[in-house]
């Protein structure tokens, strides 16, 4: 296996960015209520992670050395990402909180925090990105079925969602003994 | 008074919003990591009311979003810069997710134009707040199931073995998501998402 589809790998199952990173929490909350809506936000962070990854790659050169400036570096350029995303997809999940996708900066963060360089941007992009949106899209099938299930009222939501999207993690957890 | 008693208990922005999730699961294991976020998270959620306030009625409706997004962000990268600069092993602990605080500061501000300048404060200290006190109760009780420890001091030593789970990010999910649940069930307020 190349170095590229091991990243691929690690990225979209021991390290899914969702259920093993918690990122991407207010998206697995928020946009599942269907499939269709979380398909249409799981390809827009899709397209904004391949935006932010390209932006990265290109400027790989001059990413501030300074802490701070660099941290400012990757906040801006999640959100230019975030921001050309829709407009690539033609999909919009909601016009004011796509600016603050919480995956996309997570991911341009997490890529300064390991030091991914080079055309390893995409990959790493590619495989968060698609565990990205296969949790997504697990979470909002599971989601419709459990509307038809006798779960207690304080439970519905969020709660529940949060508990299913933790016991998924678990059993990716296993994976990485 | 009342929009600040509602930020703290009724509409907390965690337990009940639904806010601030990723720092709350990813990164409040431990008690003082849990209050470190909730005051820096009120610090920006306060001072980004009182500017947004203030510039927002001498901007054109299109360019006060982006404005909101860039008070957000510089205000963070400054907190970020005093907080590495006075400890940086705090900043160690906080990591990658330090900046989330951003995205959740921005999701709780309204644009409404009719409030006074009171009412926004009193929102922003209350919801800053309610952070405080629900990431704070977070990292306490993964931190003694976790750890058997609260703020570091160890309290379950060789009566309980520390259950590791509630450390990772799957179990932290089980514990907010229960905590969320219990919220709810006190609050009354159903088991929806109130966007």
């Amino acid at each position: 296996m190349t170095d590229g589809l091991d990243i691929l790998v690690e990225t979209l199952i021991t390290g899914n960015l969702v259920l093993i990173q918690g990122l991407g929490l207010y998206a697995l909350t928020r946009y599942t209520k269907s499939v269709k809506l979380a398909a249409v936000s799981g390809l827009n962070t899709v397209a904004g992670m391949l935006v932010g990854a390209a932006i990265l790659w290109l400027l790989g050169d001059i990413v501030p050395t300074s802490p701070t400036s660099e941290l400012g570096f990757y906040v801006i350029v999640g959100y230019v990402g975030a921001v050309v995303a829709p407009y690539l997809t033609r999909q919009e999940v909601s016009r004011e909180y796509h600016v603050v996708d919480t995956a996309l900066i997570g991911l341009l963060l997490l890529l300064s925090n390991k030091g991914v360089m080079g055309v390893d941007n995409f990959w790493v992009a590619l495989g968060a990105s698609a565990g990205y949106f296969l949790v997504l899209l697990t979470v909002a099938t599971i989601r419709e079925r459990l509307e038809l299930a006798p779960i207690p009222n304080a439970l519905r939501g969020a709660p529940i969602i949060l508990i299913t999207a933790g016991l998924l993690g678990i059993a990716l957890l296993g994976f990485r003994l | 008074m009342k929009v600040l008693w509602e930020g703290l208990f009724k509409k907390n922005p965690v337990l009940v919003l639904a806010m601030g999730l990723v720092p709350a699961v990813a990164i409040t294991t431990t008690a003082l990591n849990g209050l470190v976020l909730g005051i820096s998270i009120a610090a920006v959620l306060i001072a980004a009311s009182m500017i947004t306030f203030v510039l927002e009625p001498h901007l054109p409706t299109t360019a006060r979003i982006p404005m909101r997004v860039l008070v957000i962000i510089a205000l963070v990268l400054a907190l970020y810069g005093l907080i590495l600069h006075t400890n940086p092993g705090l900043v160690a602990g906080l990591g990658v997710f330090f900046p989330f605080m951003a995205a959740d500061a921005f999701r709780l501000q309204h644009p409404e134009d009719e409030r006074t300048f009171r009412q926004v404060i009193l929102e922003a200290v209350g919801q800053g707040l309610g952070f405080i006190w629900a990431l704070l109760l977070i990292g306490i009780i993964r931190e003694f199931l976790g750890f058997g420890a609260i703020f570091g001091k160890e309290i379950l030593t060789g009566v309980l073995r520390p259950f590791s789970l509630a450390n990772r990010v799957p179990g932290g999910m089980i514990i907010v998501g229960l905590l969320l649940a219990l919220a709810r069930q006190l609050t009354k307020q159903g088991g929806e998402i109130h966007d």
